[in-house]
This record gives C-alpha cells, structure tokens and sequence, in this order.
C-alpha cells in the first residue's frame, strides 16, 4: 500500500542570516540564483518532486528566518519534519559555530521521536567565494561528531553540487519517514493485548 | 455480526464528517471525509436492550489528492498518537468495508472541541476523534444524549460524561428527585424522570410543568417544606443544569451575534499641496491638526509634500512647532545625528574585535543592506552610495538604541524612508519615529509579535466567527502565516508606491489604534472562501497568504477596514477585549471571548501598547458622514 501513496517529505533549512538558505532553495528547485533575494520574513516553502528507487516524492522544503530571535517561532514549522539541512558559508566562521545551537534548537523545537537518529545534512555553502574560513576536513569532523551527518560543499550561486546534496536530503528523508511509519505499524498488537483485557465487552455486545 | 447488523436501522446520518484521529487500522483514512451514522436495533420488545452503534464510512475508497497533499500533517499526527485502538477495532470483514464503529455501550465519555468530538472509552486514550465540517455537530450531541445517559462535566462544559446506572453521579442525580419525598408508587412520575434522562428534550419541558404542579399542590408553609422547597430548588436547577440548557453551550456557534450592516468607505484623493499649504498660519504653525491627519487618512498625501508631511507624521516635527521651532530642532537633530554616528565611525578594528555584540550587528546590517530593495533603482548597482546611506543610518540607530541593535526587517522600514528623504540625518530621525511605532515587533522575545498575531486572531473572530473557528481548526490559530504582514507593515506586500501611501495612512493613528490589524482582518476576510473552500491547512494558507505579495488592492482593503471598524465599533456585544484592542474606552465588559489573547492587568500589555498609535475615541472624529465631512474640508481650501 506504502508504494502507491504519495509520499511528501518535509525538509527544514537553517542556519545564521545570509548563509544562502533562499539561494539554494531557489538554485534547486527552479535552478535560479539571483543576489537579490530579501532577507527571509517569517517562513516559505517550495515543492519539488523527484523519483528516489523509482518513487515519486514531493519535496517540501521550508526557508526560515536566520536571525536568532525569529527562531521562537520554528515550532510552528519544524513540525512534522522528515530532515533538517543546516547551513553555514564556508567563507564566514560565525556562521559554522552557530550550527551546534541550530541542531539543538532543532531538536528542541521539533521534538522528533528519536532525536539521536533525526537525519541533518550538512551544506558549507559559498564554495565559490575566497577567502575560505572553514576547511573541508572541519566540517567533516563536526558531521563525525554528530553521528556522521552527511556534508556536501555546494555553490548556490554556480549550481555546484547543489542537485546531489538534496537528493541526499530526500533520501535520509524518505528513509527517516519509513521508519516513522514501520515503528507506527507496531502499534496495533500492543493495543490487541489491552483489548483482551477488557472483561466489560462481553460477546452479546455489538463489538463492531 | 452480519445478522446483527441487519437488525440494526439507520436513524440518523450526516456528511462531511472528517476523521481527524482513529486506530492505527484506519490510517489511511485519517483527514479523509465521511458520513456519520447512528444505527439502532429497531425496537425494544423487551426481551433484549435497544443497541445502538455510530459508524463513520470514507465517502471514497480512494484518497483523494487533497488528503494527499496533507501527508505531512497525517505524517504529524501519526507520530504523536500512540496506543489509540480501543475495544471497538472492526474485525476483519468489516475492515474491508472501510468503516469504523462503536459500540453506544463503548462509549464513556465525549469531549467536544470546537467542531470536534473525541470520543473516550474507560481509557485515557480515545477511540477515534470526528471533525464535523460543517460546524453543525449540535444536533448529533442533542441526539447522543437522547440515547446515552450524559452530562456535563463539572470540570469542563465541554466534556460529556456517560453515567452508568450505578454511578455516584447517577445515584445523585436519583437522590435529589427522592428527596423530593414523591412517592414511589407514583409511577406516572418515575416514567416522567425515565422520559427526562432517555429523551431530555422531549420530556423536560412536561416535566417541568409536571414537577411544578406537584410544588404547587403539595408544599404548605412550614419549616420542613423550606428544607423540601430547597431540595426542590436543587433538583430544577439540576435538570436544568444537565437537560435543559445543555444545548446552550454552543448558541454562540450556533447563531453568532451579528455585527451592524457594514458601510462603504471608498478612499478619498491623497492631500494636496494647496491644501497642505493653506493650514499653515504666518508663523509656520499647522492649525487644524485633526483635519489634515483625517485627510490624510481618507487619501494619503501627494508626493509633492509627502517628505514634509512625513516629518510631521513621524514625529520629527511635532505638530504644534511653529517653522522657527522646526529650524532649530533639525540644526540640533542633525548635530545629535552626526556624533553618533561618529561614534560608530571611530572604533579601531581591535575596538571591533573586543566588542563581539557590536560587530555582529554590524555584520547583519551589512548583509541586509546589500539585499534591501536592490530591485528599485535607488538602491540598484554596484557601489551605489543609497546603499552606504542606508547602512549607515542602520548603524547609527544601533548605536542610538543598542539594546535593540538590528534586527531583520527593520531595512524594509528604513528603505522607503531614506528613498524619500534623501537626507541622511532627516531619514535617521524619522526611521526613529517609525520604529517607535512598531519598536515591540522587534522584542528579543517576539512577545510583541504574538501579542499582535494574538489580538489578529481576537478581532478575526468577532467580525468572522466562522472563519476563525476554521483557522482553530485546521491549526492556524497562531496566526503565524500573517507574521510577514504585521512585521513589517505589509512593506513585503505591496508596492513601494503603495507603500508609501498605505504607511501615512496608518501613521495617522486613524481611525483606531491598531488598524493595521483590521487590515489583515479585512485581507482574510477577503480571502476566506479561497482558503475555507480549498479546505487549506497550515501550509497551503501560508502559501497562499505568501503568494499574495503585490497583488493586494490596497485601496480595497483600506475601504473594507474601515468598514470593518465602524461594524465593531457600533457592535452591541462588543467586549473589553476588543475595545483594548483597537483602543476603544473600556466599560468593564471584560472578555466573553475564550480565548485569552490579552491580558487587561498586565502592565507589561500596558507599556508595550504604548508604541502604537494612540487615538482616544474622543479623538476620532470620523464618522459614515465621513465623506461628507471631507468634501466640506475640501471645498473650505479651495
């Protein structure tokens, strides 16, 4: 049944102000890049399907506000989220020491059921700039500490590496929802056993 | 069961019933849209009880795209729920017909929210919960307590408890008729109080009658019919509490109170230049303050005078200076300008580095500035020196209120400021009035925010009961999809033309403080049948409230406003709680409403209210006759 229902994967950017989340968004879905997207206000999203081992997912990736004290209001829109991407730009080391407090208010806000497994994908952005600030090999030890989160380099701006980074985020996203529906299936023979259990249904009543 | 089922009758049906949460078994069908029936064994021959079951059935075995759409919320729901299935799971062949039932007898407990009903075996966990669309699930509640033994809870009103007959609360509800000292023998009455507890509705108004006729021929005068004329007393007001007035609890839903007929308020044209020019007595003074702010509320201003007027409206000039005021004022404010903005100039780079706080919001205004308005010519190419005028008022304004410092959208307000008033100490100080007005949008705690998408969501329920009870419904109730608008005046929405225009409306403080908020009223309004219609939820209103940028009427919207606030205004259930709202005197109704949006004691409520446009209702001099009042005006500066 699983394989003919349309699957929607809800998948969050974050990261600090101007890091590019708009950009890549934009660069992935409509494969357009423009410097003069505004700052973010509040949130959007955009949808995208792609085919994953032959399934058609539809993709909704949600923007949100970078600065810190819009954050509040992620609750609203972290929900029910399949992935989380986070987000910093290579060529600015603020915005790579900020990830830490991104995926914990994440984890916070969001809540998933099991937030050591919750899938992040880590994007340094900006490639295309110099000078660079955060190594390769930094970012790499960072996602190693964090249960081996997968990290791409991308360029929003120049496309680079943008189209497989979130195959990979729809990937870990549709994995994550699998998952949530398999631990969901378990449920009916808990319950089955409570329902013997009930000495008050007694056969002559319309057990429907 | 299959002969059972045939015994059964249906006695009642109705459509557009969504299942809103069920056993895991029904998943499929979760936010799918179904019937509801009641179906009964046909009659009572006394040799087994009446059987009733209610069954919700999908009207299509296939989900439709709709429901498909909403997978992510399905997705939500599922991983919240746990542990749902109660005694009442289908059993197989039943499951292939897709329905849900349960057993009358299952059933201990309803729990009525908004237009939803959660039904509740013995466990904490509920059985299923059923979302009638329509709104109309009145009728099939008066009809569960004609076939269960319900009250209300003591606890919530809108719980329903199922008695069972060997209940504290149904011995009870016994011991109060029996204390009446009514004969046990006097079958006529037992069949009359079976009747009331079976068929309320039906009964309760021949029992009342009965009951009193009773009072009336058996109760002398005496001290023990004082006690009995008490337990009376309790037992009418029990039957009345449990039976008769149960329905009441929903008259609000049922029949909202109307507002008065809504009035046209077509906008006017925006204040001339002679018009302007002609308030000013010889010594540069405006005399009739309330009449251009009125004008400029009908029209906005001509762009002739607009950076004149825009001083006095940001309060950079404060209406009552004569010229010579004004003079000296900016050769002090232009001078207060420059040594802060010094201030800032002067750090040394290791001054910068020691001062992390200050180099991050120098940073963000950076960033911000170099994605402000590039679409408009004025902040267009490279090196452009609009740009460096705007990063530096925005580094100044840091340095003029550093506790706030930057946040985002606070270049949205600048940029219309500083493109009309080129002048870099002249826009400074009056982006300082604006951000006065709206200062607590900027909370570091967003408490201003939603405070404001509170009071939204407050007014948008009493001008449009219904489609905010739809907003409760389908999670919307934060109000979050209207963040953008509020934030930032609907600076992201329209125009940079209308902008303007729509700014030095609001500016005035006319006709109401918060008008801003009736706009977005009258915008959802607008709207209402796009997002009710569609059967929207969270994500496909924010969508298409997002989608909305640059195509709003603003003229339109202005008009239906104002409407909107003269229907509150002459309102006659109109509560305290809007009166604070839109700044109405209040007069002790304090709020019927259940939301608990504002909080009338709070003096933090009180402090942050002060940054809006304040307006008494003496001060507000318009009135339908409005148009009229301006024409006058207009015909007097000609």
């Amino acid at each position: 049944m699983a394989s003919n229902k349309k699957v929607l994967l809800k998948v969050i950017i974050l990261g600090d102000s101007s890091v590019g989340k708009t950009s890549l968004m934009n660069q992935y879905v409509n494969r357009k890049f423009s410097n003069q997207y505004k700052a973010t206000i509040g949130a959007d999203f955009l949808t995208k399907e792609v085919t994953i081992d032959d399934r058609t997912v539809t993709m909704q990736i949600w923007d949100t506000a970078g600065q810190e004290r819009f954050q509040s209001l992620g609750v609203a829109f972290y929900r029910g989220a399949d992935c989380c991407v986070l987000v910093f730009d290579v060529t600015a080391p603020n915005t790579f020491k900020s990830l830490d407090s991104w995926r914990d208010e994440f984890l916070i806000q969001a809540a998933p059921r099991e937030p050591d497994n919750f899938p992040f994908v880590l994007l340094g952005n900006k490639v295309d700039l110099e000078p660079r600030a955060i190594s390769a090999k930094r970012a790499q030890q960072w996602c190693q500490s964090k249960n081996d989160i997968p990290y791409f380099e991308t360029s929003a701006k120049e496309g680079l590496n943008v189209e497989q980074a979130f195959l990979a985020i729809a990937k870990n996203a549709l994995a994550q929802q699998n998952q949530t529906v398999d631990l969901y299936n378990e449920f009916p023979d808990q319950i089955k056993l409570t329902n013997t259990q009930r000495p008050s249904n007694g056969s002559d009543s319309c057990a429907c | 069961m299959d002969e059972e089922f045939k015994d059964y009758i249906d006695i009642f049906s109705q459509d557009g019933v969504l299942l809103k949460q069920a056993p895991s078994s029904f998943i499929p069908f979760i936010n799918a849209i179904g019937t509801i029936y009641i179906w009964s064994t046909e009659t009572n021959d006394g040799t087994r009880p009446i059987k009733r079951f209610l069954e919700w059935k999908p009207n299509d075995v296939t989900i439709d795209s709709d429901v498909q759409d909403q997978e992510w919320a399905v997705v939500n729901t599922v991983q919240k729920r746990s542990r749902t299935l109660s005694g009442n799971l289908p059993a197989d062949h039943y499951n292939k017909l897709r329905s849900l039932k349960i057993n009358f007898e299952d059933i201990k407990r309803v729990a009525k929210k908004n237009r939803d009903l959660t039904f509740f075996d013995g466990s904490s966990e509920p059985m299923c919960t059923l979302l009638f669309q329509h709104g109309d699930c009145f009728y099939f509640i008066d009809l569960l307590k004609t076939y269960l033994s319900v009250g209300p809870s003591r606890r919530d009103k809108n719980i329903f408890i199922v008695y069972d007959a060997d209940s504290p609360e149904y011995q009870e509800l016994n011991k109060t008729f029996a204390a009446l000292d009514i004969k046990p023998n006097d079958s006529s009455f037992w069949t009359m109080f079976k009747n009331i507890k079976e068929h309320p509705y039906e009964s309760s108004l021949m029992a009342f009658s009965k009951v009193s006729t009773y009072v009336y021929r058996s109760v002398e005068p005496g001290n023990n019919d004082i006690l009995l004329n008490d337990d009376l007393q309790r037992s009418l007001s029990e039957i009345d509490d449990n039976i008769t007035h149960s329905g009441g609890d929903y008259e609000l839903v049922q029949k909202p109170p109307q507002l008065p007929k809504r009035k046209e308020f077509p906008r006017c044209k925006p204040l001339r230049e002679e018009q302007w020019k002609a308030q000013f007595t010889c010594d540069g003074k405006l005399e009739d303050v309330e009449s251009i702010k009125t004008l400029i509320f009908r029209g906005g201003v001509s762009p002739k005078i607009r950076e004149e007027v825009w001083k006095f409206l940001l309060d950079y000039y404060p209406w009552d200076s004569t010229l010579a005021e004004r003079e000296a004022l900016v050769i002090a404010k232009v001078q207060e300008y420059y040594d802060m903005k010094l201030q800032w100039k002067s750090f040394t780079k290791a001054q910068e580095n020691n001062f992390s706080d200050f180099a991050q919001r120098k940073s963000l205004i950076e960033k911000d500035v170099n994605r402000t308005d590039r679409n408009l010519d004025f902040y267009a190419g490279d090196n452009n020196q609009n740009l460096q005028k705007l990063n530096d008022i925005l580094m100044t304004y840091v340095m003029y209120n550093f506790d706030l410092g930057y946040v985002q959208g606070m270049s949205d307000l600048l940029s219309p400021i500083l493109m009309l008033i080129g002048n870099e100490p002249d826009a400074f100080w009056c982006f300082v009035g604006f951000m006065n007005k709206l200062i607590s949008n900027f909370d570091i705690d967003q408490a201003g925010m939603k405070d404001q998408l509170g009071n939204l969501f407050t007014l948008l329920n009493f001008v449009d009961p219904f489609l905010a009870k739809y907003l409760e419904t389908h999670d919307c109730a934060n109000m979050f999809f209207c963040f953008r608008w509020v934030l930032v005046w609907f600076k992201r929405e329209l125009k940079q033309e209308d902008v303007m225009r729509f700014w030095e409306v609001l500016w005035t403080g006319y006709p109401c403080q918060n008008f801003h908020l009736l706009v977005a009223v009258a915008i959802l309004e607008h709207e209402r049948s796009e997002l009710m219609g569609n059967d929207y939820g969270f994500t496909e209103i924010l969508k298409h409230i997002n989608e909305l940028s640059c195509h709003l009427d603003m003229d339109l919207m202005l008009n239906k406003a104002e409407g909107i606030f003269f229907q509150i205004k002459e309102a006659d259930h109109l509560t305290d709680q809007i009166r604070f709202i839109v700044g109405l005197p209040l007069i002790g109704n304090h709020c019927t409403d259940s939301h608990e949006l504002i909080h009338f004691d709070s003096p933090d409520c009180l402090v942050s209210s002060e940054s809006h446009p304040k307006c008494s209702v003496d001060r507000v001099s318009i009135s339908p006759d409005e148009i009229s009042f301006d024409k006058s005006i207009q015909s007097n500066f000609l």
